[in-house]
């Protein structure tokens, strides 16, 4: 086998796995702070790519239109994570404990089916993308698109970007206070409602830049969501909740794996590989869920 | 995890168990409504036998469902791929030429070695792990079913050979149906059915009570993939064609989920109402629409997730109309006779004579840390037959976690040998089998059952303890030693915290334990209150012979009855003696009745 197919292999590998990461990172960042399970959130980000495809065409394919289309979705879902949080999933916290996990269960399950199939209706059920033209840096006989070692090198600043935020600012202080004592971050006066709020607005906007920045690379259509859900769950498992290096480690090893098993088997047992995984890892380390859980 | 949380449900669900009609009324009426859907098929409207079919499936799917969701309190999202894979195995089997029930046959088989081997890894989850694990299955199970070519036939699944097969179908799926639900009856009264709801309500004081949940809990989920694999094999022989979307789809696969919610989880009623409303409700919708089909599952899935979770037949206008309250009666046990035995009657322990020669409990260097915070720390103590040891320390010394290693809650380091047992390796309900009871320092009764329940399931599930309705009897006399005798059919959690002690220690006494560890029973009573507490340790020892340690921060209380103090710092034995001398023990001074004690005391 030549070291360069390994190597482009490997590079294809890390690019998705970053994405997987920044996709992560929001279902990582809304369940270590709401302790709620968006089963949506993979299909929020197909949409989010469907929506990019479209607006890009209208816009006239251009770069200056891709940073509108990232900074207009990244918004717009921003809100609307927010009005879902507050609309749909606080007031079930009131419930008891049973009634809260499994009305939230069925409120974004349904949201995910209803998303899904309206976007579907109105914009079909083709697989769409966003055609880049781009140069390729050649190392070797390893070809890397400028584009996409553009948008890894976005990933990463927007990793350590995020994690500045949540260690460093008030934010991510009312953050950490709401994660570990909800009451007693309350009767100091930080405004939990709106914290766990904002944080289900944030984890959807970043499901929304991962999703147009996912339509570059693969096609995506109102369907594929919930396998993005499920690859999302293996790596906050992998990498620990909340633990944003953890998920980007996790979310590269994960890319890089699906990609040699696409190559060395067969691409269509590639999907198979993060639920299978899961079921392992949950086998092999019951007690292993990164670092946040104790006994 | 307890569902309906106001007394006056509590109330309401046994005021309605004393009017329950007799079980022979309940017997006819179901033969007659199986009866009128048996005639179904006879109308000769092909549309309408479909329909009612669908239902069938529905409820048999729902309601299998909700054995593992209701009952056990897990919430699997993935049931329907058990659905999905018993419509393949039998499809496969029968388009192999196959005879068809043999075929139903080889359905369970191939899903009940599935959820078998499942249930492995599953169970190690909890929650929104579970149900998020348990709805990957639907995914792995389609994409295996497109890859596998050979075996399923892929994207072009499999046809069956073209027969009419409705009214075969029919009945057996109403059959089925009926099967379901009396098994739903059955094991809502059953041991292994009480098992369960103290899985649903707490699974640590479960297995401290001496049930072992680990086989409960594959039990009930391979049960309930039977239950579905036959609707999946039933089904798959009506529609005589099968492709992997419309047997593992996600739309579809939460449906009968929606629908056991949506009457009300847990209820005898629930699934059943729930089926045939939501059924109702779609097929007039979808009838009506050209598309949007799968938005109409789902704004009805969302809209039950955020206004109903608990169910329909749990809300208010269900529990106030008279001729609707029975649907939301929760399943309780009756018990024969309101018996009210007072404290002076013997309890129905063993009788024991214990030699105070020799040994009971002995711990060699036992040893617990968390982290860098060694909690237990090389402790050696020996507790003889027939002691009352008080166990005391500031909070935080390591009393609590001491009991926690006894009870294998925590697994120690070190030796530890009950009765001459080595208790290394054993479970919780093993060592609370070997004679180890205790209570909790925060009671963790099982909420959503009676006082009565809770003390029987001890009773029932210690090594040849009696059937229920037996240990329903033998559990009124615990209640009343304690003094909660006239609270039998009220919800644990309706009790005052006091309460849930005592129904804590009743329960404990239930195990017929040998040793009785009791945790903080007494902090919140009245001086009265306490002097009977006290009365009763004392009986325990005297008159049943059980073996005592007590942690209790009232040391006046203690002081009344132990032989000795062990006295705990920082995970230490710092003193270990009899009583007398123990509280002239200057460290004992120091570290808890603190330093100025200590100085006042020379």
């Amino acid at each position: 086998m030549p070291l360069d197919i390994l190597a482009q292999i490997a590079i294809g590998g890390v690019l998705i796995g970053g994405l997987y990461a920044l996709f992560a990172f929001g279902l990582s960042l809304i369940y270590g702070v709401a302790r709620i399970l968006n089963f949506s959130h993979g299909t929020l980000l197909a949409i989010a790519g469907v929506l990019a495809s479209i607006l890009y065409g209208a816009l006239g394919a251009s770069p200056l239109a891709l940073v509108a289309i990232i900074t207009g979705l990244a918004l717009a879902f921003f809100l609307f994570g927010w009005g879902f949080h507050d609309l749909l999933l606080a007031p079930l916290k009131r419930r008891n404990h049973f009634e809260a996990s499994v009305g939230t269960v069925l409120t974004t399950v349904g949201a995910l089916i209803v998303i899904g199939d309206v976007a579907a209706t109105l914009a079909g059920p083709r697989p769409r993308n966003i055609p880049l033209r781009s140069d390729v840096i050649e190392i070797g006989d390893v070809l890397i698109p400028v584009s996409q070692a553009w948008m890894l090198a976005g990933i990463a600043l927007l990793t350590v970007v995020l994690q500045l935020v949540l260690t460093r600012s008030w934010y991510g202080r009312a953050v950490r206070a709401v994660t570990q004592d909800h009451v007693g971050a309350t009767i100091c006066g930080v405004r939990s409602r709106a914290i766990h709020g904002i944080t289900f607005g944030l984890g959807t906007a970043l499901a929304a830049i991962a999703g147009v920045l996912y339509a570059m690379v693969y096609p995506v259509d109102p369907y594929t969501g919930f396998s993005l859900t499920v690859k999302a769950f293996t790596i906050i498992v992998l990498g620990g909740i909340g633990n944003l290096v953890g998920a980007l480690a996790a979310g590269l090893f994960l890319g890089v794996a699906e990609a040699f098993t696409a190559f060395f088997w067969a691409p269509e047992w590639a999907p198979a590989l993060s639920i299978t995984l899961l079921l392992i890892i949950l086998v092999a380390f019951p007690n292993g869920f990164g670092n946040t859980r104790k006994a | 995890m307890s569902r309906v949380n106001d007394p006056v449900a509590a109330i309401g669900a046994s005021a309605a168990a004393a009017r329950r009609p007799a079980p022979f009324v309940g017997a006819i009426v179901a033969t007659l409504c199986v009866g009128a859907i048996a005639l179904v098929p006879l109308l000769g409207v092909p549309y309408v036998t479909s329909l009612i079919f669908t239902l069938l499936v529905s409820f048999i799917l729902a309601q299998s469902w909700d054995w593992v969701g209701g009952l056990a309190g897990y919430v699997n999202l993935g049931h329907f791929a058990y659905y999905g894979i018993g419509a393949y195995a039998f499809s496969i089997a029968l388009a192999a030429g196959v005879p068809a029930p043999l075929c139903f046959v080889m359905a369970i088989a191939v899903v009940s070695t599935v959820a078998a081997i499942l249930s492995f890894p599953l169970f190690r989850l909890k929650g929104d792990y579970f149900a998020f694990a348990t709805l990957a299955i639907l995914p792995l199970s389609e994409l295996l079913a497109f890859n596998l070519v050979r075996l399923t036939g892929g994207a072009d699944g499999v046809v069956l050979p073209p027969k009419y097969v409705l009214s075969q179908a029919f009945y057996t799926a109403l059959a089925i149906a009926a099967c379901t639900f009396a098994l739903t009856v059955v094991l809502a009264r059953s041991r292994f059915g009480y098992a369960l709801k103290s899985i649903r309500n707490d699974e640590q004081a479960a297995e401290v009570v001496g049930i072992r949940i680990f086989p409960a809990k594959l039990g009930v989920m391979v049960l309930s993939a039977a239950a579905a694999s036959l609707a999946g094999a039933v089904h798959a022989w009506q529609l005589s064609y099968i492709d992997p979307p419309t047997v593992f789809g996600l739309n579809v696969a939460l449906v009968p989920v929606a629908m056991a919610l949506f009457g009300g989880s847990g209820l005898l009623w629930g699934p059943m109402i729930g089926v045939a409303l939501l059924f109702s409700i779609q097929q007039a919708l979808l009838v009506n629409m050209t598309m949007l089909h799968a938005t109409v599952y789902g704004l009805i899935i969302l809209m039950i997730g955020r206004f109903m979770p608990g169910g329909l037949l749990r809300s208010r206008l269900v529990r106030s109309l008279p001729a609707l309250r029975f649907l939301s009666r929760e399943i309780h046990l009756d018990r024969q006779e309101p018996s009210r035995s007072t404290s002076t009657t013997r309890l129905p322990l063993p009788e024991r004579k214990p030699s105070p020669s020799s040994e009971l409990l002995v711990c060699r260097g036992l040893t617990k840390a968390f982290g860098g915070n060694i909690a237990v720390n090389n402790v050696d103590i020996t507790i003889r037959q027939g002691e009352i040891v008080g166990l005391v320390g500031a909070n935080g010394s390591g009393k609590t976690t001491l009991f926690n290693c006894i009870s294998k809650v925590y697994e120690p380091t070190g030796e530890l040998i009950f009765d001459g047992r080595n208790l290394a390796g054993l479970r919780r309900d093993q060592v609370s089998a070997v004679g180890v009871g205790r209570s909790f320092q925060n009671p963790r009764p099982f909420g959503d059952l009676t006082v009565a329940e809770n003390v029987a399931i001890a009773a029932t599930f210690r090594p040849g303890g009696p059937a229920l309705p037996d240990a329903l009897s033998e559990a009124a006399s615990y209640a009343a030693f304690v003094g909660l005798g006239d609270r039998l059919d009220q919800r644990a959690d309706s009790l005052s915290l006091q309460e849930k002690k005592s129904l804590e220690l009743a329960r404990a006494l239930a195990l017929h334990p040998k040793l009785l560890l009791v945790d903080e029973v007494a902090s919140g009573l009245t001086p009265s209150e306490i002097r009977r507490f006290v009365e009763h340790i004392r009986d325990i020892r005297e008159v049943y012979g059980i073996t005592v340690i007590w942690v209790e921060h009232i040391f006046s209380a203690l002081a009344q009855v132990v032989d000795r103090l062990i006295v705990l710092e920082q995970g230490q034995v710092i003193a270990d003696a009899p009583l007398a001398e123990a509280v002239k023990d200057e460290r004992v001074l120091a570290a808890y009745l603190g330093q100025v004690a200590s100085k006042e005391g020379h």
